[in-house]
């Protein structure tokens, strides 16, 4: 609502009028429907941080389970087997499914475990020794991977929802502190500005009549003035027969001049009808 | 965002930067996938503490982050993240997504994880 | 009569592994450890025992690898001494003691080679007790003929290689059913070794301890491929050692298994493996699995060992116990480090 600076540069017509109105209320139904949406999606935020909070924090403990079922793995099987099993490695059986998931019509991805029980390079590990500890281990990492993938998705999406609500929320306020009150602003410069215009019109108007009443005041006048004159000449020169017809002519004159008048006034009462 | 959901079903793959213990036990769950092809030999590093210097964690974080596109998820010890920081903490891509994992000799700390000290500026702790 | 002259060519090697022994942690000493706070305290702990000021060149931050690393520096060290002072049969023993560690390294770089590591690497990794001269000149063969032609021909390895040369690629699996065909080899000459250069005590010892070790492998092995389709059963039967307590009568049964109740069965009706399975039942914090039961078996058999005097199995007893020290203190280090300290007295201490 501030300085006639903030609106867009439009003639102020009637249409832009229309088509201003049509926008400002466009804006408003964007906003309160973007304002929704925002809402739904930080509510999913905060759920998804307090997830991300307690299970960044059960990790923790995962891990370190499965590191101490490593070091079970090392005293039953005397050594260390790292090489060994760095070097058993082909195929990825542990792989990742991402889906994805909808909300408030963004898409969140989310991490999906997919273990491949055809595929185990560790078959004959430990084979002659600590063969159960490590199969053992392997299933404790597994799970623990699985908590990793979880975490994971979560993460994923926090990034993601965040990036969102960053977006929406900019959108919000653009639309709540920009777009609507500069259609405002242009609203109400376009109305006073036809305001303006129509007084102008009227005052216009109003002074051609005046103009055009003077002129005929002094049109009257001067004819007067002009037959008076010539009345006399005439008296002095002609006879009182043709004085007599020349009154007539006069008569003719001044109706005329009548009519003109009244149609003008006609014009001006149109078009305060149509205002 | 059919291109999005193309780009995310081929990253099937766990990428790991960690030391010998934690890559031995992600080995076990199966994450490994050894392959011949140029520039995607291993989905892990293994960090040799003394071996290893900090420029080839950096240039495997590069590679597994940027590079390759088939990794969905890289996992990275907490201490070796520390030693990068600068780079986890501008990383800011949702894909790969990047997870900070403890290690044995290393018990996890939340103040540090990058994710973390987002929630928490978040939340105006 | 043996004793009488045994004292000439090994009564000094043989006093000092019992010095050895000596050293070796005993029950209140492991105590002392389990109340360790952190790692230093552990190494506090650690230098009033034989391992001495053991990690006094070590600075920085301490690592269970670490600890485990300079424990085994030292029985290494012992064990390199004792091979100086060996001569005779005694030699010919220690050499046997280390083909089977000999075998993992062998086994360690052909899997190296055939992933083509860096050979400096492996080396690295290879166990110190079973390093011999050509080891490195290993990773040039690219095949198991080459391999067994050109290089292993010339390492004591070779008459152990002679019934595992049927595969013809070295893919992984192999690799590890060789490491198992190799033991089985080894283990076999060792004991017609022991029957036939020893005697008594000395062989009667050894012997119960090797076919321990076979009967250890066989179960083992049986167990691990229960649900493994991609070994057969001649497969396996060609990984046990044809020695030990459940030789001849239980192998053909125990290599055409399916499930473990009947591996149970089967070897629960051996008198000395009764109780293997019987409180694996009950997975509660302290129960021993197969694996403990086993080192808790062998650790038995070795303080045993001690008990007769001029014998040479007393440096195996010693070398097995040792290594059992260094498992156990690893394994509490590591309790230690991780904070798991109600799984902290699964060490098995007999001393």
């Amino acid at each position: 609502m501030s300085g006639a600076g903030n609106r867009e540069s439009v003639f102020p017509t009637r249409m832009t009028l229309g088509m201003m109105k049509i926008k400002l209320k466009g804006a408003q139904q964007g906003h309160s429907l973007l304002k929704r949406k925002s809402e739904a999606l930080t509510k999913r935020f905060r759920e998804i941080t307090q997830r991300i909070d307690e299970s960044k924090r059960k990790m923790g403990r995962v891990m370190q389970t499965a590191a101490f079922s490593l070091a079970e793995v090392q005293y039953a099987v005397g050594g260390n087997i790292s090489y060994q099993i760095q070097e058993s490695v082909k195929n990825a059986r542990f792989k990742i499914k991402a889906k994805q998931e909808n909300v408030s019509g963004v898409l969140l991805p989310a991490f999906d475990s997919e273990i491949d029980e055809e595929i185990n390079d560790f078959k004959l590990t430990g084979l002659g020794r600590g063969g159960q500890q490590v199969q053992k281990a392997k299933m404790v990492y597994t799970r623990a991977v699985e908590t990793l993938v979880e975490l994971a998705s979560l993460q994923t999406a926090f990034i993601i929802l965040d990036e969102v609500i960053k977006v929406t929320n900019r959108r919000v306020n653009a639309i709540e502190h920009v777009i609507i009150p500069r259609t405002e602003n242009t609203i109400s410069y376009i109305n006073s500005e036809l305001d303006e215009l129509d007084r102008e019109e009227f005052y216009r108007l109003k002074k051609v009549q005046e103009k055009k009443q003077i002129a005929a005041e002094a049109d009257e006048l001067e004819e007067q003035q002009k037959i008076a004159k010539q009345a006399q000449d005439q008296l002095d020169e002609k006879k009182l027969e043709e004085e007599v017809e020349k009154l007539d002519i006069k008569h003719e004159h001044q109706d005329e001049g009548e009519d003109e008048s009244k149609d003008l006034l006609n014009d001006k009462d149109d078009d305060v009808i149509f205002d | 965002m059919s291109a999005v959901s193309d780009a995310m079903s081929k990253r099937s793959l766990l990428a790991a930067i960690a030391d010998e213990d934690s890559i031995t036990g992600l080995l076990l769950a199966g994450v490994g996938q050894v392959s011949g092809e140029d520039g995607k030999e291993t989905n892990f590093l293994t960090v040799t503490p003394g071996k290893t210097s900090v420029e080839e964690i950096e240039e495997a974080f590069e590679t597994f982050t940027t590079v390759r596109k088939d990794i969905a998820i890289l996992l990275i010890n907490q201490h070796l993240a520390d030693l990068i920081r600068h780079r986890v903490d501008s990383y800011t891509n949702a894909f790969p997504a990047i997870l900070e994992i403890p290690s044995k000799d290393h018990p996890y700390d939340p103040e540090k994880d990058s994710i973390l000290k987002k929630v928490r500026r978040l939340f105006g702790e | 009569m043996e004793g009488l002259f045994f004292n000439i060519d090994y009564g000094y090697v043989e006093g000092v592994v019992r010095g050895y022994r000596n050293g070796l942690l005993a029950t209140n000493q492991y105590l002392n450890l389990t109340q360790c706070d952190n790692l230093e305290d552990l190494k506090l702990q650690l230098s009033s025992t034989d391992y001495g000021n053991f990690l006094a060149q070590h600075s920085g931050p301490l690592s269970t690898s670490i600890i485990r690393d300079n424990l085994s520096k030292k029985l290494y060290q012992q064990f390199q001494y004792l091979k100086q002072q060996s001569s005779g049969r005694m030699a010919k023993y220690l050499d046997f003691i280390s083909y089977g560690y000999m075998i993992d390294n062998v086994a360690l770089m052909i899997t190296g080679t055939v992933h083509e590591r860096d050979r400096s690497e492996i080396l690295s990794k290879c166990h110190p007790l079973g390093w011999f001269d050509t080891l490195p000149t290993l990773s040039v063969a690219t095949d198991i003929e080459s391999l067994y032609n050109i290089v292993l021909v010339d390492t004591p390895l070779a008459p152990f290689f002679k019934g595992c040369l049927s595969a013809n690629d070295l893919d992984d699996l192999n690799i590890e059913i060789i490491r198992n065909r190799l033991f089985k080899n080894y283990l076999e000459a060792f004991i017609k070794f022991v029957e036939a250069d020893f005697g008594n005590p000395d062989k009667e010892i050894m012997l119960r301890l090797l076919n321990f070790e076979s009967d250890k492998r066989v179960i083992n092995i049986a167990m691990n491929s229960i649900n493994n389709s991609d070994l057969t059963a001649e497969d396996k039967l060609s990984m046990f050692p044809s020695y030990g307590q459940l030789y001849p009568v239980y192998h053909h049964q125990l290599s055409n298994i399916d499930d473990i109740e009947h591996l149970k069965t089967v070897v629960t009706s051996v008198g000395e493996y009764k109780e293997l399975f019987s409180e694996q039942q009950d997975s509660s914090g302290s129960a021993r699995n197969l694996e403990d039961w086993f080192y808790y078996l062998e650790m038995q058999y070795c303080k045993n060992a001690f008990t007769q005097q001029f014998t040479l199995s007393s440096i195996w007893a010693w070398l097995r116990s040792k290594e059992q020290e260094i498992r156990n203190v690893t394994w509490i280090a590591e309790c230690i480090a991780q904070n798991q300290k109600n799984r902290i007295d699964n060490y098995i201490s007999v001393y």
